[in-house]
């Protein structure tokens, strides 16, 4: 089942922190988002591997824009 | 055990990646703290050389603390600290908690190796911290007294005044009115100044070569009646300084054999830490099992993986629960009001075994939240209305349980604007302030990053001058009132307008504003909050348990006040969220 990481807020991508295969666990830090003048990480909301990142570092990305998506 | 006194287990190992991706942190932090260890190392070799205070028989200052401490007990405190950029670049006293005989207490001494242990500029504001912390935390204080008075040259700097060098005589016999003893082991000449300093505390244990007297030997000679001096006047000084033979007054002779002041004398200066030792011994002090709720346990994860939680980037968020759980026992603890006030962290945890409260700011984005606006989501580090009400509630609760407050604070401040003026944050957080002043109990702080704004005086700062004893920083530490973009925003936004407007070139504008940030940075560093006395000690993230520990003790050792474990209120209040995240229900468990 795939589970899709969304941004709570618009910002901009600092860094992303895992690559495609990778296998996370929950709460993991996957994606270091800045917004509100702060470096957010962004966690994984569950355990599973990184199927696909949809952004790059300095994206500028919406609120509920998908940033990657976990199998 | 008691039911509601069982701990939950918090934190996380950390993961490889992150071990690896923080590894230049863990440089920066320790660049920091190699600036710190080299001041604290330049302000020992300052003064006369070691080897002549040995020739003299004499042992330094930081030899007798050696001596007289329990190994690995002494905590320092501001070390660095030179409030008035005096020469040596330090306060001339040596100061911090410390153990002896198995006793907590306030140690300080006299620098013998700098101008004899004069009083030099910033030392009043030094000494006055100390006998603060010893009146909070009830402890005896402990001072190595070899005082060579007033640093003459520049008098109008330490002798008068309301905080002055006298005020701490005062302090002594306040301490003394509220039944703490102040212990002194006498070295060294000790005129006028120094005199007081070695009279004033309750028990006097001299060196066999000491002494204490209302006026030095050398002021005899300096009369002129001419009101200046001239040519004459310096050749009839010679001639009588030639001939004086001057015997300090106030000896062991006078103070021991005369007078009585003197409790005991000793012929080896180890010998007066020895009997300070046995007098420690015999102070009153709680067996810590009277108090202690469980056994001491270190911490489940290590301290020193925390420079690898806390970024040295002031933008970046990390973990404060993760923090926490490195520097309680067990890595235990028992959340008050969780998912209310997400922003703050409140709850109860165990340091070497005694129950203490703990208050921090957490970090990372809020969604949903604060719940009087949907214009702007929460950020972690910011105060909002729920973490403001629920740290006056857990304040409040710990002054009537007698729980001692460790505050945590990495703060841009307290929401702003007129939405957040709706919701009262400005009454809310002076409410923090009176709910603190209204509990009477000893509480510390350590900045473990940011202190901005009112933020940094409600959550415990060191504006708390009746509770919180002491302020710890740590290399990621910066305070000021609010950062230095913001100021420099504030301060020349219009002169921008009017620059443009008027056709003129912006750059001597923006320059002057890039000079503010650039001041702001200088004066917000650790290095400078030291100096200054913003915080009173700077430790390596991984010596934070050790200061915790320290002053866990100090405050049960006697504590004013005492609430029996089976009539504690808020872990009962805990324990009855049943489930995280919800408010009180509304029934009993």
């Amino acid at each position: 089942m795939s589970v899709e990481i969304l941004a709570p807020m618009p910002g901009n991508i600092v860094e992303i922190l895992v690559k495609a295969g990778d296998a996370v666990s929950e709460n993991d830090e996957v994606i270091i988002l800045e917004a509100m003048k702060m470096e957010n990480p962004i966690f994984a909301p569950c355990d599973g591997t990184v199927k696909e990142i949809k952004v790059k570092e300095k994206d500028s990305v919406e609120a509920d824009q998908v940033l990657m998506i976990l199998e | 055990m008691i039911p509601y006194l069982k701990m939950d287990e918090f934190g996380r190992p950390l993961k490889e990646s992150q071990v690896k991706r923080m590894e230049e942190n863990v440089a920066l932090a320790e660049e920091v703290m190699r600036g710190i260890d080299a001041e604290a190392l330049r302000i020992k070799e300052v003064g006369i050389p070691v080897e002549k205070v040995h020739e003299r028989g004499e042992m330094t200052v930081w030899e007798r603390i050696e001596y007289l401490a329990d190994p690995g007990t002494f905590c320092p405190l501001h070390t660095i600290f030179d409030p008035e950029h005096e020469e040596s670049g330090s306060t001339g006293v040596v100061d911090g908690l410390a153990r002896i005989s198995g006793r907590w207490c306030m140690l300080i001494g006299f620098n013998n190796k700098w101008i004899a242990g004069a009083w030099i500029a910033g030392q009043a504001e030094n000494n006055l911290r100390v006998t603060d912390i010893a009146k909070i935390m009830n402890l005896p204080l402990v001072w190595l007294v070899n005082c060579s008075g007033v640093k003459l040259p520049e008098q109008e700097k330490v002798y008068a005044n309301r905080r002055g060098q006298g005020t701490c005589f005062f302090r002594h016999a306040e301490l003394e009115k509220l039944g703490i003893p102040v212990l002194a082991g006498i070295y060294g000449t000790n005129p006028a100044g120094g005199g007081y300093q070695g009279i004033s505390p309750t028990i006097l244990l001299a060196h066999k070569n000491c002494n204490i007297a209302v006026g030095g030997g050398g002021i005899v000679g300096g009369m002129s009646p001419k009101g200046s001096f001239d040519e004459e006047g310096a050749e009839d000084l010679i001639e009588a300084t030639r001939h004086f033979k001057s015997v300090p007054p106030g000896s062991v002779k006078i103070h021991y054999d005369e007078t009585g002041f003197f409790r005991a004398v000793f012929d080896e200066e180890t010998q007066v830490l020895d009997a300070l030792k046995e007098y420690m011994a015999g102070l009153p002090a709680y067996d810590p099992r009277f108090f202690r709720l469980a056994r001491p346990a270190e911490p489940k994860y290590s301290p020193s993986e925390l420079p690898y939680l806390v970024s040295m980037n002031p933008k970046a968020g990390y973990d404060f629960d993760n923090v926490l759980a490195r520097l309680v026992d067990s890595s235990e603890h028992l959340e008050f009001r969780p998912g209310y006030g997400p922003e703050i962290y409140t709850g109860l945890v165990m340091i070497d075994g005694f129950l203490m409260g703990v208050i921090g700011n957490r970090q990372g984005l809020l969604p949903n939240y604060p719940e009087y606006t949907d214009e702007y989501i929460g950020v972690g580090g910011k105060l909002y209305r729920q973490g403001l009400i629920k740290m006056n509630e857990f304040v409040t609760q710990c002054g009537r349980d007698r729980i001692p407050i460790i505050w945590f604070q990495d703060t841009s401040g307290i929401d702003v604007g007129d939405t957040a003026e709706k919701a009262e944050l400005l009454g809310l957080g002076q409410s923090l302030i009176y709910s603190i002043e209204q509990t009477n109990l000893p509480m510390m702080l350590v900045v473990l990053r940011k202190g901005t704004a009112a933020a940094h005086y409600v959550m415990g700062g060191p504006t708390a001058n009746n509770n919180t004893a002491f302020t710890l920083g740590t290399p990621a530490t910066e305070i000021y009132v609010m950062h230095g973009e913001t100021a420099a925003a504030a301060s020349y936004s219009r002169r921008l307008v009017k620059e443009k407007d008027a056709g003129r070139p912006l750059g001597p504008v923006i320059e002057k504003m890039n000079e503010m940030v650039e001041h702001y940075h200088t004066t917000s560093r650790p290095v400078f909050c030291a100096k200054t006395g913003m915080v009173d000690e700077i430790v390596r993230f991984e010596e934070i348990r050790r200061y915790l520990v320290a002053f866990t003790n100090g405050v049960y050792q006697n504590p004013r006040s005492i609430c029996p474990r089976h009539h504690l209120m808020l872990p009962r209040l805990i324990r009855f969220q049943v489930v995280k995240g919800l408010d009180r229900p509304g029934k009993e468990e």
